[in-house]
């Protein structure tokens, strides 16, 4: 345990990315703690989406996408030669906008575990229990787990997706903007599970919420046009930041 | 601009007319010559020697679109979802597509007559197109035939197989994208593999779109040949000799597409038997 604490679980090194002409992402270079929540905050188009969809190789999907530099993950470089799909077995997502699948809530919780092959249904049924209790939607869906996701509210349907992408049993999950669509009481509700996901997972999270950021993270970077301006424990990020760009954003006057 | 693209219109209306005279004339000879022909070669066919055609056609009509339609909706999937869209390839042909698919039918016409039926007489002597010996007589293959061993129906398929493809692989295409990005890249954050966001999300959303290209594809090819099946049937009931005609022969390349036609064309007779 001392020494996976002691090694980063996630090592990026001179990352560079670029769509087209256009250089998103200048120099990156950070490392990211297990079991600990390092936020990335700075205005929008800043690139913080780019970085954290870096992280999970679903980049590789974009047209003109290309970059330099390493990103590993437990040591291990993930180039092109890395198997993408295993990958992302490890290293979830949420997305900003929750997209269940058009298939009923437990199928779409049920999902990851079917992908790897696992069909017994009383396999299923633990798996689904478990992640919708994790996510505190159990016993609102208790009962309705054969209809679709569209009946949930929008907070709901974005535990749901949660739920599933904890389903696959990743070592990371990424969050990019959980909160951009949701109402602030289903905000606190994500954020408050975040915080009890700390003690299971390494949790990435992006945001434009300087506060989110500011109560839910271990660890901040800021991210200002495509350079990781500063990069260090969220406590020093907020109240002593050594960047003069930092400071103007974490107080309100940039971005 | 707006200049330019009245020039193209201009120009498109021309071409369009002539076309348009190039069909008119040899119809406009048929016409003609109608009064003068005679009924007797519908008069040997009787209602019950109509099934084993119709059974014959139908057959042949359903096995080729399901093939067409199969062929062209893999060809779709290839396209949109193994071909980066940056790939020359992909480009090229949906350009090609993208033209097929907006040609009006007459086009499919003059290539069935002036490349296919042309070149299969050469095809057919070198012995690549099996020529049926002993047909009995009312066979699909005999009335379309056009008095000589032509093997037309072959020339039929192909055509009708070049008139679904391009509309059933624009419309998968533009099914298969119009699945949400988001969609997608939920499930390949998940894990799943190219082939299982394929089959678990995007196929069902797309499926129902897909059918109904195919049924475009297929309705649209058969309209066009409809409207000259019309033509053609008469045109055989009254007097079959008109065929051996140059201008017929031209105006045969669309017939061409009338695959099930035969069977038209004995349903026809031996109506107009019963009401003569």
């Amino acid at each position: 345990m001392q020494t996976e604490k002691a090694q980063p679980i996630l090592n990026v090194r001179n990352l560079n990315i670029w769509y087209g002409e256009k250089h998103i992402l200048r120099d990156l270079s950070f490392e990211v703690q297990h079991r600990k929540v390092t936020a990335f905050i700075g205005p929008t188009n800043s690139g913080k989406s780019t970085l954290v969809r870096c992280l999970n190789r679903l980049n590789d999907f974009t047209p003109h996408f290309r970059s330099t530099g390493d990103i590993l993950f437990r040591g291990v470089a993930m180039g092109a030669a890395s198997d993408a799909t295993a990958l992302r077995k490890q290293i979830g997502m949420v997305f900003r906008k929750p997209v269940p699948f058009r298939c009923s809530i437990y199928e779409n919780v049920a999902y990851g575990a079917r992908i790897s092959g696992i069909n017994q249904s009383a396999h299923l049924d633990t798996i689904v229990e478990k992640n919708l209790q994790r996510t505190g939607l159990w016993d609102e869906v208790e009962n309705i787990l054969d209809e679709m996701p569209e009946r949930l509210s929008i907070g709901h349907q974005q535990l749901l997706c949660i739920a599933r992408a904890l389903a696959i049993e990743p070592e990371i999950l990424i969050f990019d903007e959980p909160c951009g669509e949701l109402d602030p009481i289903e905000t606190v509700k994500i954020e408050t599970l975040v915080r009890e996901l700390t003690n299971d997972y390494t949790l990435i999270f992006a945001t434009n919420k300087r506060r989110q950021a500011a109560r839910v993270s271990d660890v901040a970077g800021f991210l200002y046009c495509g350079e990781l301006v500063e990069f260090g424990a969220t406590d020093k990020i907020f109240t002593n930041p050594q960047d003069n760009r930092t400071e103007q954003y974490v107080t309100g006057r940039l971005g | 601009m707006i200049c330019a693209e009245r020039i193209q219109t201009f120009v498109l209306q021309r071409i369009t007319f002539i076309l348009l005279g190039i069909v008119g004339i040899p119809v406009w000879n048929v016409l003609q010559k109608a009064d003068a022909a005679d009924t007797e070669a519908a008069s040997a066919l009787t209602p019950l020697n109509t099934l084993s055609p119709l059974l014959n056609d139908l057959y042949a009509v359903l096995s080729i679109s399901f093939l067409a339609i199969l062929f062209g909706i893999a060809c779709a999937f290839y396209l949109q979802e193994w071909l980066p869209e940056t790939n020359w390839i992909r480009r090229l042909v949906e350009n090609v597509i993208a033209i097929l698919s907006g040609v009006p039918s007459i086009f499919y016409g003059i290539l069935a007559t002036g490349i296919f039926f042309y070149s299969a007489g050469i095809l057919k002597a070198i012995g690549v197109f099996p020529v049926p010996q002993n047909i009995e007589d009312g066979s699909a293959l005999e009335l379309i035939s056009f008095q000589n061993d032509t093997p037309v129906f072959y020339i039929a398929v192909l055509v009708f197989i070049l008139m679904v493809m391009p509309i059933t692989i624009q419309t998968t295409q533009a099914a298969l994208g119009s699945v949400a990005t988001p969609i997608r890249e939920a499930a390949y954050a998940l894990g799943a593999s190219h082939w299982q966001v394929l089959r678990r999300q995007v196929i069902p959303l797309a499926f129902t779109r897909i059918l109904a290209g195919g049924c475009r594809a297929m309705s649209g090819a058969l309209a066009t040949a409809a409207l000259i099946i019309g033509i053609y049937i008469w045109r055989y009931t009254t007097d079959p000799g008109a065929f051996s005609n140059r201008f017929v022969l031209f105006l045969s390349g669309a017939l061409f597409l009338s695959i099930f036609s035969s069977t038209l064309i004995k349903l026809y007779a031996s109506a107009s038997d019963r009401f003569n």
